[in-house]
C-alpha cells in the first residue's frame, strides 16, 4: 500500500507549525505553550533549572475534572490556542525558549498531543521530520531522539536545521534556478531575527548574527507613532496592540527613498493616507482612524534602526554584510547571490527590493573603493547580490519541510527505527544534509 | 486528555473556515488506521472536494459502507465513478448551497468531519441488524439452557475488516450478542510488557460494581480465541494480543448510543497504543526527575571549590560561569 | 524485607569503603599511559580478588578491586517481566546520560545491569564517604522507583480501563 506521508513539526518559539509532507501550508499553527495543572511557582523555577533540578513529576495534583482519577494527572492538560484559553485554571508553560527545548517533560507532552488529538496519526506509521536551530546540542537531538522513537515508535525521524529548510523553500520561487543550499537566510519572526550564512547545507556558526529587531518591535513602533499623532485617544487601550498589529499586517510597506516618500504624503495626503476602520471588542462602538507615515516607516527600522531603538544601531543591510563578509573567502559570492527570507516579519512589500538595493550598495561601494586603490589597474567584474522572495516566506521553515519530506530521498537520510535499535540516540550526532542533489 | 475524539479535528477546522469565506485548498492529511484524506477545490473557490481512502474499503463495502454513508451524506456523496482517483470515497460540498442557520451548518461540519468513523461503522451496524434477526428467529433449543452453548446456525457471518496491515477486526453476530475481536501487534519489547498490563485491567476492571453495564472484555495472547481459531493466517506469538468485547443487545439499542458505542470501539486499538505511549512518556520524566535527584546525591561528593574572585589586569572582577 | 536489605548494604558499604584505597599507577604496558588496571586487565599483578556480595539470587553486588580503580558492578532485582523492562529502561536512561555521572559506565558487565568505575582520580578529587554514600543510596533508590513505576503502569492501566469502558455502556 502507499506509505503514510510524513509528519512535518516545526517547534518554534513562539508558534508551532505543524502538518503533513507535501501540503503547501501547515495545518496547526497555535503557540507552543502548554497548560499544566502544576503550581506555577514550580513552572517558573523550570526555565532556570532546565529539566534537571525540578518539582517532581505530576504524580499528586489539585483535583479536577479528570480526576478523581489519580495517577494520571499528566494527561490533564492543553496545548496551543486551547492552553491560551484554559490560562485561568491551568498555568502556562513555554517549554522551547531561545529557539531551544528547555523542558522535556513539557516537550514530551506537547508532541502528544500533537501528534494524537490535532494530526490524528498514529506515530508507528509515520516518518517525522523537526527542526532545531542553528547550533542545538547534539545532546538535544539526542533527547529528542530518545523520545521519538521509544515513546512514540516512529517508523523514523529527521531532524533539519531551520535555515537549511527556508533555503529550500526558496526553490519555489521563479528567481530560482539553481537548487542550491548556500546562501544567507534572514529569519524574522516575532521575537529576534538571525542572519544565518549557509554552505552547501552547512551553517556557518562563528558568522551567524542576530538583531533585536522584529515583528513585536515594529508593533511597538506603529503604536508609538500613532500615540504621538494623537490617534489612540479613539482606541480603548486595551485593543490598542492589536490594532497597531493590524495595521502592521494591512496597511504597511518598504519605500524606497524616505525623504520623497515624506514629500510625496504632504504634497497629497489624501491619496497616501488611509483609513482604518475598527470596533471595540466589548462594546462594539465603531471608531476609526487615520494612517499615516507609519505606513512606510514601520519597515524602516530595518533599514535605519536608530528611529526607533537607541541601543541597537545597524542598518539590516549592514548586519548581512557583516556576516557575508566573515564567511569563508570561497563561498562569500554564493552568498551574496542568494539571500533569502523567512518568517512573518519579512513579509512587507518590497522588503525585498529594497534590502537588494542597499546591499548592492554596499558591495558595489566596496568594489569601487578597491579599484581606486589599485590605481585603476584592477577591473572586478562585479558580484551578483540577489534577495530572493517568494510565496511561502511566512512559514518557509515548515514549507521547506514539507518540501523536503515529500522527496523520495527523505527515507534515505533520515535515521530508520532500525538504525536506531542498532546505535542508540548517538545515530543523530551524524547529521546528513541532503536536498543538495535534487 | 484520556478520550480520544471521533472526528478529525483538520475535517472541522478547514470547513468552518471555508463556510465563512470560501478560498482554494488543496489539503493532505490522515486519521488513524491508514485513512488518507484529501481536501480541494478542483473546479471552483465554493466547489470543495473531500475525498477518503481508506485500507479496509474492500472489506467495508462487503458490509454495506457504501449504502450507508449514502444515508448518511445523501446529496454530498458522489457516485462511484466520479470519487477521485486513488481514494474510495468523495463527498461535495457547494458552498453556494449551505444550509441557512448557524446549528445546521454546525451539524453539517460534525458530521462531514466524523466521515470515517461513519463509513468504520457499517460493518458494525451490519452485525447489530443481524444478531435482531436471529433473535427474532431464534428457538430455544430443548435441553440446552446455557446461552453459552450457540449452535452453528445461531451465528451470523464473520465479518473480517482488515483496518491496518497486520491487524484487523472480527465481528460475529449471534443470537443474543455481538462479538468484536481486536488483533493487535506490539512491535517493541516495552509496548509487549505495557500493552499486556493495559489489556490486564482492561479484563479486570468490569469487575468494579460501577461498570457492571460495560460489555465483557476478554484477553488473549499467543492464542486467537475460539471464535476465529478456525481461520487461516492467524498469528500467534509473544507480539500479539487478541482483545474480544461482547456486547449484548442492550449496548445497540437506541440509535445514537449504539453509534457513540461504535465510534469508541473502533478506536480501541488507538486508544491503547495511545496510552502505551503515554504511559511511556510519564515514565520518561519519572526517570528524567529520579535521574537529576541521583546526580544531586554525586555531586554532594565532590567538594566545595572556594570561590576565589579573580581580577583582571585592569583590576575588574569577573565571575566564571 | 528490610531486615534483610539492611545487613547487605552494610556489606557492600564496608566492602567498598575498604576497596576504596586507590593510589596513581603509571601503566606498566604503555609507557606514559595511566589506565584503570581493572578495565584493561594487562598486569595480573595490580589486581585484587574481585568479590560478590549477594543478597539472594537475583540481588548481588560485584566489586572488583584493583590499585588505582574499582569496578562496582549491579544487579537489581526483578521479579517479574515488567520490573524487568521497567529496570532496562532506567539504567540505560540513565547510562545515555553518563556524562553527568562521572562514575558511571556506559556499559554492564554482562550478567549485571548496572556498572560504575571508580579511578583514583575520582576518589582524589571526591569525597571518598560520599561516593559510598552515593552507591548505596542508588542501590536503595533504584529498587523504590521501579516498584513505583510497575503501581503507576497499574494504576494507569486502570484508570485508561475504566474511563474507555465507562463511555461503552448502555443506553
Amino acid at each position: 500500500m502507499s506509505r503514510q506521508p510524513p509528519l512535518v513539526i516545526d517547534n518554534g518559539t513562539g508558534y508551532t507549525k505543524m502538518g503533513f509532507a507535501g501540503n503547501s501550508e501547515p495545518s496547526f499553527v497555535f503557540p507552543t505553550v502548554i497548560a499544566t495543572h502544576q503550581s506555577a511557582s514550580s513552572g517558573s523555577s523550570n526555565a532556570s533549572a532546565g529539566s534537571g533540578a525540578r518539582a517532581p513529576p505530576p504524580i499528586a495534583g489539585k483535583p479536577s475534572h479528570l480526576a478523581s482519577k489519580r495517577g494520571i494527572e499528566d494527561l490533564d492538560f492543553f496545548i496551543g490556542d486551547e492552553a491560551v484559553a484554559n490560562s485561568k485554571t491551568y498555568s502556562l508553560h513555554y517549554p522551547i525558549r531561545h529557539g531551544q527545548i528547555e523542558n522535556w517533560d513539557h516537550m514530551e507532552r506537547f508532541w502528544e498531543q500533537c501528534i494524537f488529538k490535532y494530526l490524528r496519526a498514529e506515530p508507528e506509521d509515520h516518518y517525522v521530520l523537526l527542526t532545531e536551530p542553528p547550533l542545538n546540542p547534539p545532546e538535544n537531538r539526542e533527547n529528542t531522539a530518545e523520545i521519538m522513537f521509544e515513546s512514540f515508535n516512529v517508523q523514523g525521524l529527521y531532524i533539519a536545521v531551520q535555515a537549511v529548510l527556508a533555503l529550500a523553500a526558496s526553490w519555489t520561487s521563479s528567481k530560482v534556478n539553481e537548487r542550491t543550499l548556500t546562501g544567507v537566510v534572514i529569519d524574522s519572526g516575532d521575537g529576534v531575527t538571525h542572519t544565518i550564512p549557509v554552505a552547501e547545507g552547512y551553517v556557518i556558526g562563528s558568522s551567524i548574527k542576530h538583531i533585536p529587531i522584529a515583528g513585536r518591535d515594529i508593533t511597538y513602533f506603529v503604536q508609538q507613532l500613532l500615540r504621538d499623532r494623537g490617534e489612540t485617544a479613539q482606541i480603548p487601550p486595551e485593543d490598542q496592540l492589536r490594532v497597531a498589529e493590524k495595521i502592521k499586517e494591512d496597511y504597511t510597506y518598504v519605500c524606497q527613498d524616505i525623504v520623497k516618500e515624506f514629500k510625496k504624503y504632504d504634497a497629497d495626503p489624501y491619496k497616501y493616507f488611509a483609513r482604518f476602520a475598527g470596533e471595540h471588542s466589548v462594546t462594539g462602538r465603531k471608531y476609526d482612524l487615520d494612517v499615516g507615515y507609519e505606513r512606510f516607516l514601520a519597515p524602516e527600522i530595518f533599514f535605519n534602526p536608530e528611529i526607533y531603538s537607541s541601543d541597537f544601531l545597524t542598518p539590516l543591510p549592514e548586519v548581512v554584510d557583516t556576516v557575508i563578509q566573515t564567511s569563508p573567502i570561497d563561498v562569500r559570492r554564493g552568498l551574496y547571490k542568494n539571500i533569502v527570507l523567512s518568517g512573518g516579519s519579512t513579509m512587507f512589500k518590497d522588503f525585498g527590493k529594497r534590502l537588494q538595493r542597499d546591499v548592492k550598495a554596499i558591495v558595489d561601494g566596496r568594489i569601487a573603493g578597491s579599484e581606486e586603490r589599485s590605481g585603476s589597474h584592477l577591473k572586478s567584474s562585479g558580484v551578483e547580490v540577489n534577495v530572493i522572495s517568494h510565496k511561502r516566506q511566512r512559514y518557509a521553515v515548515w514549507y521547506g519541510g514539507s518540501l523536503m519530506a515529500s522527496t523520495p530521498e527523505f527515507y534515505n537520510v533520515s535515521h530508520s527505527r532500525v538504525d536506531y535499535e542498532e546505535y542508540g540516540p548517538s545515530l543523530v550526532r551524524r547529521f546528513s544534509v541532503f536536498g543538495s542533489a535534487v | 486528555m484520556i478520550i480520544l475524539e471521533s472526528h478529525s479535528v483538520i475535517i472541522n477546522d478547514v470547513l468552518t473556515d471555508r463556510f465563512e469565506k470560501p478560498s482554494r485548498a488543496d489539503i493532505q492529511f490522515v486519521d488513524y488506521d491508514n485513512v488518507r484524506f484529501h481536501l480541494s477545490t478542483p473546479s471552483s473557490k465554493t466547489q470543495l472536494l473531500l475525498s477518503m481512502g481508506i485500507q479496509c474499503w474492500p472489506d467495508l463495502v462487503k458490509y454495506g459502507a457504501r449504502e450507508h454513508l449514502q444515508d448518511e451524506y445523501q446529496d454530498y456523496l458522489l457516485p462511484q465513478d466520479q470519487t477521485e482517483q486513488e481514494y474510495d470515497v468523495s463527498l461535495i460540498i457547494d458552498l453556494e448551497k449551505l444550509p441557512e442557520s448557524g446549528e445546521d451548518r454546525l451539524a453539517l461540519i460534525s458530521r462531514i468531519s466524523h466521515l470515517k468513523s461513519t463509513a468504520m461503522s457499517s460493518p458494525f451496524l451490519s452485525a447489530f441488524s443481524e444478531q435482531s434477526t436471529l433473535q427474532a428467529n431464534y428457538k430455544e433449543p430443548a435441553g440446552a439452557q446455557q446461552a453459552d452453548i450457540v449452535q452453528p446456525e445461531n451465528k451470523g457471518e464473520l465479518k473480517i475488516v482488515r483496518y491496518r496491515e497486520e491487524e484487523a477486526i472480527y465481528i460475529q453476530a449471534t443470537n443474543d450478542r455481538v462479538t468484536v475481536i481486536f488483533s493487535t501487534v506490539f512491535k517493541e519489547e516495552t509496548d509487549k510488557v505495557f500493552g499486556r498490563v493495559f489489556l490486564q485491567e482492561f479484563v479486570d476492571a468490569r469487575k468494579l460494581n460501577a461498570l457492571q453495564n460495560a460489555p465483557q472484555v476478554r484477553y488473549s495472547n499467543r492464542e486467537p480465541p475460539l471464535e476465529i481459531r478456525h481461520l487461516p493466517g492467524l498469528k500467534n506469538g509473544e507480539d500479539w494480543g487478541y482483545v474480544t468485547f461482547v456486547l449484548s443487545p442492550r449496548h445497540f439499542s437506541n440509535p445514537t448510543q449504539a453509534q457513540a458505542n461504535i465510534n469508541r470501539i473502533q478506536l480501541f486499538r488507538d486508544y491503547l497504543h495511545y496510552h502505551i505511549k503515554c504511559s511511556k512518556a510519564y515514565m520518561h520524566s519519572r526517570m528524567r526527575h529520579r535521574v537529576a535527584e541521583f546526580l544531586k546525591i554525586l555531586n554532594r561528593a565532590k567538594p566545595e571549590v572556594a570561590a576565589t574572585e579573580k581580577k583582571t589586569a585592569t583590576g575588574r572582577t569577573f565571575r566564571t560561569r | 524485607m528490610s531486615n534483610t536489605l539492611r545487613p547487605y548494604l552494610n556489606a557492600v558499604r564496608a566492602t567498598l569503603t575498604a576497596a576504596l584505597t586507590l593510589e596513581n599507577f603509571s601503566s606498566q604496558v604503555v609507557e606514559r599511559h595511566n589506565k584503570p588496571e581493572v578495565e584493561v586487565q594487562t598486569s595480573p599483578e595490580a589486581l585484587l580478588h574481585p568479590l560478590i556480595v549477594s543478597r539472594n539470587e537475583s540481588e548481588r553486588v560485584l566489586i572488583e578491586p584493583s590499585v588505582n580503580s574499582i569496578r562496582l558492578s549491579i544487579a537489581i532485582k526483578q521479579a517479574d517481566e515488567i520490573e524487568k523492562i521497567l529496570c532496562h529502561k532506567f539504567t540505560r536512561f540513565m547510562m545515555m546520560r553518563a556524562e553527568g555521572f562521572v562514575i558511571l559506565r556506559r556499559k554492564p558487565l554482562p550478567g549485571y545491569d548496572i556498572s560504575f568505575l571508580i579511578t583514583n582520580f575520582h576518589s582524589e578529587s571526591m569525597l571518598k564517604h560520599k561516593l559510598v554514600d552515593f552507591i548505596i543510596q542508588f542501590m536503595e533508590d533504584v529498587d523504590k522507583e521501579i516498584s513505583e513505576m510497575k503501581l503507576s503502569l497499574n494504576a494507569r492501566a486502570r484508570i485508561v480501563a475504566e474511563s474507555y469502558l465507562s463511555t461503552v455502556s448502555l443506553t
